[in-house]
């Protein structure tokens, strides 16, 4: 892992969404153990995954997993914390400010 | 035919026992047909949950022995699931006029229900990697049994979104999404202060609606109730887990932060609620009032584990809400603006916002006994 370089790796995963009434809900999880660390970024390779409503979607995918930098690992340690917010129903969101 | 009257039709899914039958009942409904379709021309909301990671190690370190007797008795009352069939529409959920209602409202109310939504994901999203990361059987239980809630939840508010002709959109996850960092003990202050703060919102929208019951505008308030207890049950496990190791609320850093995720919380609401002045007014309630009922509600609560309460009768505590909530407005103001006079609005907003923000904090906290068992019901 570099001081200020990102390093960028391929992990193959499962991504699960569920677009039904009784849940909504979407995650990844990769299927060869990788771990993801503070400040790195995830992105799922290929077209967005939809699930049409009522159903449970699970797809095989890769994903690109862009390792932060130490600099960036240890940023994202110290300030990660106050992005705490967002759990709560009257979080700020983007999409209302504007 | 609109989205809200298909959904009126008596075979809705919400109302199937299944998912298998949920699914089946879609399927059998008529096509949409292109025009259709773009009567219905559903608004798409793209969900923007954050993803966080922690130290795995030190939470799967956590033990329970010490509040082993009250943890069983929680995690039994959960895995019992007595709300289960509770997030389902049935006769009491009214058809809603959303085209006749005020688009002001309905702006705000949609905002509502979306960051409502975003909320419940996200506390899904977070709980689940918590169960997949962690080792230790009573966590990842735990952390199990919230997520199941929070996407039932979700579930339901997306539901009423789509009444309304709002498609929520998953497509996230093929974006890239930056992992954060939450420090295990910030977890338990911050989910267990939103858990019991959502507690506390929705409860007292619920009493006061069931004193006004022309106020109430969408069939969705009903269902406050038993939501709440929910968020009262995790807050709980959260209360249980603080208690595990006494250090966390009783040394004298943690105090400041546990002040500090007070402040913070609280002074959010006041801002937040004042930017949906419509949904309250219909509601017919004063966002001052509410928020300090909740306020009142959420200290009560909070002393089973926190040292301290804040001093919202304090001279000091309104009147740098509202400093908070007028510096809000002009940064929102900036932002629109832009250029340079827009930005030199924007930083006076923020200097004016931290201003009030330190102010609020330095009003001395009111300290507490905390109780040894701190168990607690929900009663209000």
């Amino acid at each position: 892992m570099g001081l200020v370089f990102r390093e960028t790796e391929t992990a193959p995963c499962t991504v699960t969404v569920s677009h039904r009434f009784e849940e909504l809900s979407a995650h990844v999880r990769f299927d060869n153990g990788a771990v993801v660390y503070p400040g790195d970024t995830v992105q799922v390779q290929g077209p967005e995954i939809m699930a049409p409503y009522g159903e449970l979607v699970e797809e095989k995918r890769l994903a690109t997993i862009t390792r932060a930098s130490r600099l960036e690992r240890m940023w994202t340690r110290a300030t990660g914390d106050f992005e705490f917010m967002e759990l709560c129903e009257f979080s700020f969101s983007e999409e209302v400010m504007s | 035919m609109n989205a809200h009257s298909r959904d009126n039709e008596a075979l809705h899914s919400s109302t199937a026992a299944t998912a298998e039958e949920a699914i089946a009942r879609q399927e059998a409904l008529p096509p949409l047909t292109n025009e259709e379709a773009t009567n219905v021309a559903m608004q798409n909301t793209l969900l923007t949950p954050r993803f966080y990671t922690t130290d795995f190690d030190e939470m799967d370190a956590i033990d329970v022995t010490p509040v082993r007797a009250e943890w069983d008795v929680l995690i039994a009352q959960m895995k019992a699931d007595p709300n289960k069939g509770h997030f389902k529409k049935n006769e009491d959920w009214d058809t809603v006029d959303w085209d006749g209602m005020e688009p002001k409202l309905k702006a705000e109310f949609i905002d509502f229900l979306i960051s409502s939504c975003t909320a419940e994901f996200s506390g899904c999203v977070l709980y689940k990697e918590m169960k997949r990361r962690g080792s230790n059987e009573d966590i990842t239980t735990l952390f199990q049994l919230m997520a199941r809630d929070e996407a039932r939840h979700a579930g339901f508010i997306n539901d009423a979104l789509r009444e309304a002709g709002i498609a929520v959109n998953l497509g996230f996850l093929t974006q890239a999404k930056k992992y954060t960092y939450f420090r295990p003990k910030f977890i338990y202050y911050a989910t267990y202060l939103s858990e019991k703060i959502g507690y506390a919102r929705y409860i007292t929208i619920y009493r006061h609606l069931e004193q006004h019951p022309e106020m109430r505008f969408h069939p969705i308030f009903k269902w406050f109730k038993e939501w709440c207890n929910d968020e009262f049950s995790h807050g709980e496990a959260f209360a249980l887990l603080l208690k595990t190791d006494p250090k966390l609320t009783t040394s004298f850093a943690n105090k400041l932060w546990i002040k500090f995720f007070l402040t913070a919380v609280f002074s959010t609401m006041w801002v937040r609620d004042h930017q949906r002045p419509a949904f309250h007014e219909a509601l017919g309630v004063d966002p001052k009032w509410y928020a300090q009922e909740v306020f009142r509600k959420t200290s009560d609560i909070s002393c089973q584990v926190f040292p301290m309460m804040l001093d919202i009768d304090h001279p000091r505590w309104v009147k740098n809400l509202n400093r908070m909530e007028a510096a809000n407005v002009a940064i929102a103001k900036g932002r629109k603006a832009g250029g340079v006079g827009g930005w030199l609005t924007r930083m006076g907003g923020s200097a004016r916002a931290a201003l009030a923000f330190a102010s609020l904090l330095t009003i001395p906290a009111i300290s507490s006994e905390v109780p040894d068992n701190p168990r607690m019901e929900p009663v209000y």
